[in-house]
Formats: structure tokens, C-alpha cells, sequence
């Protein structure tokens, strides 16, 4: 690293960003100013509104037989200790329409039960406007108080030593201090806050430091300069890191400055002690959290090839990130444990015990740690990105665009199923018709996976065969295929329990589901059929044999298996689902490059769905299975695709 | 003898989606010696702008080596680009930095000697006649201008070693003209020059050796003289058909 190559990169991107009048304004102006702005009005008005309801006369009218009992009561209570309410009885003929009018703001109407003879007193108002509501919120409190007075009188009168209250008095105490409490709370939202904060700020500037650099064509004369790709890397990352951290702060600046100006009020008891080691622990988890953040978005930046393109990413992007930061969030989840392994979720659950005043200080070094190693990997990345061959000269030849073809197919291929993703998941799930079991799997399935893969293969002219890898396969991969199937159905739930470590799947929910969905009284050929051997084919055709063909030529084997199967897992969108079933996608995936044929995928895909039919309908419990039934599997597993491999040659050797 | 810019077998493959392999450059090679203008001479896709970014470390090859001042460019990028100055009609300015700025920039990411940059930018300003406009910022000159600016950040660390990847396309005649002048002067200064271009006439006026690039292919490098007496042609466009064949292919 050439350090004075460095500081001259850095103040020369500080500078750019500084000069770049839209930038500023729309990352660190517009957003310094629009909290001020939304704070004093909404404090404005809320302060408006008060005023206004404390300084209303309720009008209300009472009436039924009651009626002088209940305006007895009133009188007696109405005496100031309710801060600020003025009721006023006048007439009305008919209180409801009254009430409607708005003559009045609400009405008592008492009757008296007729089994018992106990009188009723009802409060008509209307839900729809504030005063109404307000008053006769105001006035229910001051019945009830008139009515706990009244038993207190009747006991005493009966020789009742005190109130009620003071028989039995029950006063929680917790031991955490104020500070604990108010640390628990803040320190839920502290890392959400901040990431948010984060990505915001640092995006328009990310943009700006390669995409956009980029598409005004400088950074190819940046490139042509002795300066080196780590140096122009690392200083692009600093300046995004400046920038989000800058405008953190800011942002904290303005908080506290509302604070001191009591445009926020604090909640009761809000007491936040921070000593110099929880500070410096912080300190400790934010900066690398801020520099990974400063990285993804660099490396989305390096990814685009224009800032349009570069905007367009950012969204999912930022919403990837947030959903870690809501570790926090969840309760029970303590910093000792498997969380400490997921960047960001990590600090979040972290910063939290900080506040606490309950460090896990091992922990905190662990997520340290974790982070450090994200953020380096995501630098890194960066930077070969920057010496990817197509970010200077760009994919030149759009002919295929014009063409049409497998050309054109591979660069059309995930927008077919972001197409397919969004019809599965936001029409299907919406239409009542195809709600049910039958209806909804047929869809999906037939019209959706296989239906989309044939016009795929029709719109673009593929040849089926090769698009579908329709070849067949030495039986000793057939064998193989008969191995994997219950090991891998095993595995594939050893994933789910790893899974459940992290992130807890509420069991109930998951039974439910398959209880509500699948009809009771289904033949168990159906059952089969529609969960074994319907998405088998279908899904197969669709990922191991579109998706894949797409995909192929892109990528390298590793990193084939890798896609296709978190794609697959992406259309089992149970959160909880995601993980195994991404993981049986990557197996899938690479049984079909290892064979070069869809055919063994399918076989593996049948059986492993009809084993957790049959599991379920048997009871089979495979939560009892230990580790080591899970290791033997695995070793199982592990042959199976032993033998595959060693045959790969002669079954994909073809073209 | 060493040559300030070697290249031997240089090979770049691409691999395109949709075309397949595409071999840019196909195993060429050619040296220039100091205070020489190298041209490569080539229709629009024959390779020039990919051989410059190898040399210029842009893109690295895919077989092949090619050296600048023995500073290999797969092994010692860095070393290669500091003096190296690089100007195409790719290579565009810092919109939001005055032409000062930009000069004074690249002669400081070049690592010219610190304590001669200031010195070296007021040259820079003169020589190329920028000081009235030398505080604007460049977003808001004209083309002419930024031309002028491009040319002197391209040499604001005094590289012994320039490439100009076609430096006239889309300038006006004037403008061409003095581009062409400019490098001529740099040459007399004793710079060594590699100049690609697909207009002839350029060709002729300037270089004192041509080489003949096609389909990633050097097929001859000669003087003009050389070339002339070679295929008994006389001007350098009968010359490029003979050699290149029919160009509608
Ligand atoms: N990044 C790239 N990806 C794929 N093909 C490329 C790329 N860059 C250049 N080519 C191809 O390489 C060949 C040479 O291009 P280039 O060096 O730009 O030619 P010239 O500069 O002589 O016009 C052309 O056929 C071009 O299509
Ligand atoms: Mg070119």
C-alpha cells in the first residue's frame, strides 16, 4: 500500500464529492434538514391538539331512568382532580341525532338490567372525531373512579378496615436499573437505526465514486495512472465510510440537539449510562460495520455499469442488510451463540447486551472479528472488480439482442424467473381460486415451472434436448441416485436444525400450515403424486434444465451449483424453508453438471419429497436422529456422489 | 539493444457470451525505439485499442509478453504505468476539478517529484496555452478546450513513453490538426510515441514507422518508404488494401 498514493486518492474523492452539488444536498443536507422539519411540525401539532382538547366544554346529555344518579356522581367527582375537564350538561330532544350534528359531543344513556335490576350506564360518542372520543374517554375514567369511591365507602361502612387496595397490595420491582431498561430498549433499534442510516448516506455517494465515475468515463484514466487497484479501492472505501459515518453522526448531532429542545420527549425513565469501555466497545463494532457497509455498496457500485443501473440495485441490496440489523429485535436471542457467526446480525445482538450494561466481552471480540473478515472479503471483491476485464469496455455487442436465440436467452434467463417469482408469489398467492391444495400446486408446478420453461424454450429457439440436458446415464448412477435419496433427505434436515439454531422456526406455525393446507381426507396415491412426483418433474425441468442451461456458460461449476440451488430455495420463500431447501437445490444442481442429465435430479428430487411424505404420514421423528446419525449420512451422501463423479466423464463428456 | 516498448506474442482472448471466443489480438509483435511515432494502423474492430490496454496494463494478456522501459506488464503493472501516458477517446476529465487541478492531479498520482509539480503545472499551463481558462472548471469548457487539458494531464508526469489510441476520433479539423502538431513536438522532445488510427492520411503525415493491423494481426511493419517499395503501391490506402484484402469481410 503506498500510503501518499492513498491520502492524495482520498482528498481527491472528498473533493469530488464535496464539488458534487447534488450529491451534497440530496445525502447530507436534505436528510439534516427533513428530521428538524417533520419534528417541529408534528410537535406543533400535537401540541395544537392538546390545547385544543383541553380547553373544550364537552357538551353531553344524560337520560334514561338513572339518569339523576349518574348526574349525582358527575357532580361529585368532577372536581379538578382530572386535569382539565370541563363537561357541561345541556338538552336534547334526540341525543343521537345531536351527537351526529355535533351539538353535542357525547350522550349517557343508563338503563336497568331487567333480570337483576342493577343499573347500566352506556357512553355513546363518536369514534370518528377526536373531541368526542376524547370526552368521553375523560368521562368514562371519572365514572369508574365515582364507582371504585363508592365500593370503598360501601366497605368502610361495613366495617372494612381500608380500601380494597390496601388488603392485598402487589407491587412488581425489577432489579434492572433505569439505565438497563432504557439500554434494552434503545439498544433493540441502535444498529437498525444505524445501518439505515448507513446505507442511506453512503449510497448517492457510492454511486457517484464508481458507477458514476464510470459512465463519465474517468475511470479509465484513473486506471491508466501508476496509482494501484488497492489504493483507488481503498480510498473510494474510505470516503464512503467518511460520508456514512459523517452523516451518522449528524444525524446524532440533530437528535440530541431535538432532545435538548424537548422536540422529542423522552419516555419516562429513560436513563442511558454509558462508561468508557461500553463506548469503546461500540466504537469497536460500528467501525467495522460501517466499513462493511461503505464495502457492499462500493462493490455494488463496481458491479453496475451505469449509476442508473447502480440505483437499481441498491433497494434489495438495503434491504438484504436490514433484516440482520433486526437481530436485536427478537427476543431471547443472546451474542453466545451461533448469531455471532452472522455479520451485522452480530453487532445488533452485541450492541444490545452493551447497553445493557451486560457485555459479552469474548463475544464482542468474536463479532469483531467476523465483521473485520467480512468487510475485508468485501473489499477485496471490490477490487477485483475493478480489474474485471468488462468494467472498462463494457459487453460490446448487443446483436444477439436483435438476433435472438440461446444468445439472447442467457442474458433474459433470471429475469424469466424474477418474472416467474413474482407471478408464484404475489398473483397466485392473491387469487382465491388458487388457494387450495390441488389448484395451487397444479398452478405453480404445471403452468408456472414447466409451462415458463417450454415457452422459454420456444420463444428462443433452444434446442430441447440441450436445454433440458435429456440424456441418459450409466446405472451405476442410477444406483447412486437410489443412495442419495434418504441420506440426503437426512442432510438436508440436519440443515433445517442448523438453521433453527439461528434463526427458530415456531414449530406450531410450520404444522399448521401443512395441517390447514393439505386436505384430510387425500388418497395417499394424490398425496404422492402431488408432492412427489408433480414437482419433481416440473421443478426439475425448470431449474436443473432452463435455469441451469442459462446459467451455465456464465459461471464456473462451483459457483453453477451455488446459484441455482439459493435460486431454488428463493422460491420456497418459508423463511425457515429457504436454507434446506437451498441446500438440496445445490446438491440437485450439481448431480445435473456431474451426469449432464436431468433424469437423476428428478429421481433424487421424488424420492426425497416422497421420503417426507411418508415421514410425516409415519410419524418418523428425525428431530431424535443425534449428530452421528447425521455424520453417517453424510458419509453415505458422500459416496454417492463419489460414484457420480467418477462416472461424470463418460455421461457429460458429450456435446 | 533494449527497446523502450517491447512486445512479443502478445495474444488477448476474449470470451463472449454470445460470439464465443474472440481472438482481439493474435500473437504480435513489434518493438519502437526512442523518439519514434509507432503507428498501428487498422479498420475498426483489427485490435489497436485492445493491444494499447495490455501495454497500458488495462487488460492483462491472455499469452504473450510485452515490456515497457523492462518493466513487464502482467508483473510489474505499476512500474509500467508510471511511465506511461495514456490518452484515448475513452480516457475523459474530472468534470467537477478546474484544468489546474487536473493537471496537478495526475502529475502528483504519477508520482512526479513532489516538490516539482507546481513548477512542472505552470510549464504545463503555458505550453499548451490552458492559462486563461486554467480555473474553470472543466465541465464547462468546450471540446477544443478539454482537449488541450487531456493532453496535458497525459503528460504532466513527463512520461518518456506516450500511447495515443486514436486521439483525433470525433474532434473537428482544427483541432485534429493541432492534436497532430502536439504530438509531433512531443516526439522532438525525444518521447517515444505509439499511435493507433484507422485514418490513412494521419498515418502517412505522421509516423515514422507503420505497422498494419488486421484481425488481430500485425501482417507488416515497415517505414513508409518500406512499405511502399514492398507492394510497389504508392499511397498508404492502395497499400492497406493489399495487405488487409477486400475490407468489406
Ligand atoms: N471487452 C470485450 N469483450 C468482447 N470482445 C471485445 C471486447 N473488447 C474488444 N472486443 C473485440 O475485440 C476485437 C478488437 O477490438 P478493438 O481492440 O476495440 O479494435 P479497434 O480498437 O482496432 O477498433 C473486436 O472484434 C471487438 O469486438
Ligand atoms: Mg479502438
Amino acid at each position: 500500500m503506498n500510503w501518499g498514493t492513498l491520502r492524495l486518492l482520498y482528498i481527491h474523492e472528498l473533493k469530488m464529492l464535496l464539488r458534487a452539488r447534488r450529491t451534497v444536498v440530496m445525502s447530507i443536507v436534505v436528510p439534516a434538514l427533513i428530521m428538524p422539519i417533520v419534528l417541529v411540525g408534528s410537535k406543533y401539532s400535537t401540541d395544537r391538539r392538546a390545547r385544543a382538547l383541553a380547553e373544550t366544554t364537552y357538551r353531553y346529555v344524560v337520560t334514561g331512568p338513572e339518569a339523576g344518579r349518574v348526574r349525582g356522581l358527575i357532580r361529585d367527582n368532577v372536581d379538578g382532580t382530572l386535569p382539565q375537564f370541563l363537561p357541561e350538561e345541556t338538552s336534547a330532544a334526540d341525543p343521537a341525532r345531536s351527537l351526529e350534528n355535533g351539538l353535542i359531543h357525547f350522550y349517557i344513556q343508563t338503563s336497568r338490567n331487567p333480570a337483576d335490576a342493577v343499573p347500566v350506564v352506556q357512553i355513546v360518542f363518536r369514534g370518528d372525531r377526536d373531541v368526542s372520543r376524547n370526552g368521553s374517554e375523560r368521562m368514562s375514567d371519572l365514572l369508574r373512579r365515582a364507582r371504585r369511591n363508592q365500593a370503598d365507602v360501601l366497605l368502610a361502612a361495613r366495617g372494612f378496615p381500608a380500601g380494597p387496595n390496601q388488603v392485598f397490595p402487589v407491587e412488581p420491582e425489577s432489579i434492572a436499573s433505569a439505565a438497563q431498561v432504557t439500554g434494552s430498549d434503545v439498544g433493540r433499534f441502535l444498529t437498525v437505526i444505524l445501518v439505515m442510516l448507513m446505507f442511506t448516506g453512503g449510497s448517492i455517494v457510492a454511486m457517484d465514486i464508481i458507477a458514476g465515475e464510470k459512465e463519465r468515463g474517468t475511470l479509465e484514466t484513473l486506471l491508466t495512472t501508476a496509482a494501484g487497484r488497492a489504493e483507488i479501492v481503498t480510498a473510494k472505501q474510505l470516503a464512503i465510510t467518511s460520508v456514512g459515518i459523517f452523516i451518522a453522526l449528524i444525524q446524532a448531532l440533530n437528535f440530541l440537539i431535538y432532545i435538548r429542545f424537548r422536540l422529542i420527549e423522552l419516555p419516562a425513565g429513560f436513563a442511558i449510562e454509558l462508561p468508557l469501555v461500553s463506548i469503546l466497545n461500540l466504537l469497536l463494532l460500528f467501525l467495522p460495520l460501517a466499513a462493511a457497509i461503505a464495502a457492499v455498496l462500493l462493490m455494488l457500485s463496481a458491479y453496475a455499469k451505469t449509476y442508473k443501473e447502480a440505483q437499481l440495485y441498491f433497494f434489495p441490496v438495503y434491504l438484504l442488510g436490514l433484516v440482520p440489523a433486526l437481530a436485536a429485535v427478537l427476543p431471547g436471542i443472546r451474542s453466545r451463540s451461533a448469531i455471532a457467526l452472522v455479520p451485522i446480525a452480530n453487532v445488533s445482538v452485541a450492541v444490545r447486551e452493551i447497553l445493557m450494561g451486560r457485555p459479552d466481552q469474548p463475544m464482542i471480540f468474536v463479532t469483531f472479528g467476523v465483521m473485520a473478515v467480512t468487510g475485508i472479503w468485501l473489499m477485496r471483491t471490490s477490487a477485483r472488480m475493478l480489474t474485471r476485464e468488462d468494467i472498462i469496455a463494457p459487453g460490446h455487442f448487443e446483436a444477439e439482442t436483435l438476433l435472438g436465440g440461446p444468445g439472447l436467452f442467457r442474458k433474459r434467463v433470471l429475469r424469466w424467473f424474477a418474472l416467474m417469482w413474482a407471478v408464484i408469489f404475489a398473483v397466485a398467492a392473491n387469487i382465491p381460486q388458487l388457494s387450495t391444495f390441488r389448484a395451487q400446486l397444479l398452478f405453480n408446478e404445471v403452468v408456472v415451472f414447466a409451462g415458463a420453461s417450454l415457452l422459454m424454450i420456444k420463444v428462443y429457439r433452444l434446442n430441447i434436448r440441450e436445454a433440458l440436458s435429456l440424456r441418459s446415464v450409466r446405472p451405476a448412477v442410477w444406483l447412486a441416485a437410489l443412495i442419495a435419496i434418504p441420506a440426503g433427505h437426512v442432510m438436508s434436515f440436519a440443515v433445517f436444525r442448523l438453521v433453527n439454531t439461528v434463526i427458530p422456526a415456531p414449530q406450531q406455525l410450520l404444522e399448521q400450515f401443512s395441517r390447514d393446507f393439505i386436505p384430510k381426507d387425500m388418497p395417499a396415491w394424490e398425496l404422492y403424486f402431488f408432492l412427489a412426483v408433480l414437482p419433481a418433474i416440473c421443478e426439475e425441468i425448470g431449474f436443473r434444465g432452463v435455469l441451469l442451461y442459462g446459467l451455465r456458460r456464465k459461471l464456473k461449476p462451483v459457483e453453477l451449483a451455488l446459484a441455482v440451488g439459493l435460486i431454488f430455495g428463493m422460491f420456497h420463500i418459508t423463511l425457515f424453508r429457504i436454507v434446506p431447501t437451498a441446500f438440496m437445490g445445490v446438491i440437485l444442481t450439481a448431480v445435473a453438471v456431474m451426469t449432464g442429465s436431468i433424469f437423476p435430479g428428478i429421481l433424487i428430487h421424488m424420492g426425497n419429497n416422497a421420503f417426507a411424505v411418508w415421514a410425516a404420514d409415519s410419524g418418523l421423528a428425525l428431530q431424535s436422529l443425534r449428530w452421528s446419525d447425521y455424520g453417517a449420512a453424510a458419509l453415505i451422501f458422500a459416496l454417492a456422489m463419489w460414484i457420480m463423479w467418477r462416472t461424470r466423464a463418460s455421461s457429460s463428456g458429450c456435446p | 539493444m533494449s527497446y523502450p516498448v517491447l512486445v512479443r506474442g502478445l495474444t488477448k482472448t476474449f470470451y463472449d457470451e454470445s460470439r464465443g471466443e474472440i481472438r482481439a489480438v493474435d500473437g504480435i509483435d513489434f518493438e519502437c525505439g526512442e523518439g519514434e511515432i509507432f503507428g498501428l494502423l487498422g479498420a475498426n474492430g483489427a485490435g489497436k485499442t485492445t493491444t494499447l490496454r495490455m501495454l497500458s496494463t488495462i487488460l492483462t494478456p491472455t499469452s504473450g509478453s510485452a515490456a515497457i522501459l523492462n518493466h513487464d506488464v502482467v508483473r510489474d503493472p505499476e512500474g509500467v504505468r508510471k511511465h506511461l501516458g495514456f490518452y484515448s477517446a475513452g480516457t475523459a476529465l474530472y468534470p467537477r476539478l478546474t484544468a489546474r487541478e487536473t493537471i496537478e492531479f495526475f502529475a502528483r498520482i504519477n508520482q512526479y517529484p513532489s516538490s516539482r509539480v507546481p513548477e512542472r503545472v505552470r510549464y504545463l499551463v503555458d505550453r499548451f496555452g490552458i492559462s486563461k481558462y486554467a480555473d474553470v472548471r472543466v465541465e464547462k469548457l468546450s471540446t477544443g478546450m478539454k482537449q488541450k487539458v487531456s493532453l496535458a494531464r497525459t503528460v504532466a508526469h513527463d512520461p518518456p513513453i506516450i500511447i495515443f489510441d486514436e486521439p483525433t476520433v470525433g474532434l473537428d479539423v482544427l483541432n485534429a490538426l493541432e492534436a497532430q502538431q502536439t504530438i509531433k513536438e512531443l516526439r522532438d522532445e525525444g518521447k517515444t510515441i505509439i499511435f493507433s488510427t484507422h485514418i490513412m492520411s494521419e498515418a502517412e503525415r505522421l509516423c515514422d514507422r507503420i505497422a498494419i493491423i488486421h484481425g488481430g494481426r500485425i501482417l507488416d511493419c515497415d517505414t513508409l518508404a518500406g512499405l511502399r517499395e514492398k507492394t510497389g503501391k504508392h499511397y498508404l490506402e492502395d497499400i492497406f488494401v493489399q495487405y488487409a484484402g477486400r475490407p468489406a469481410e
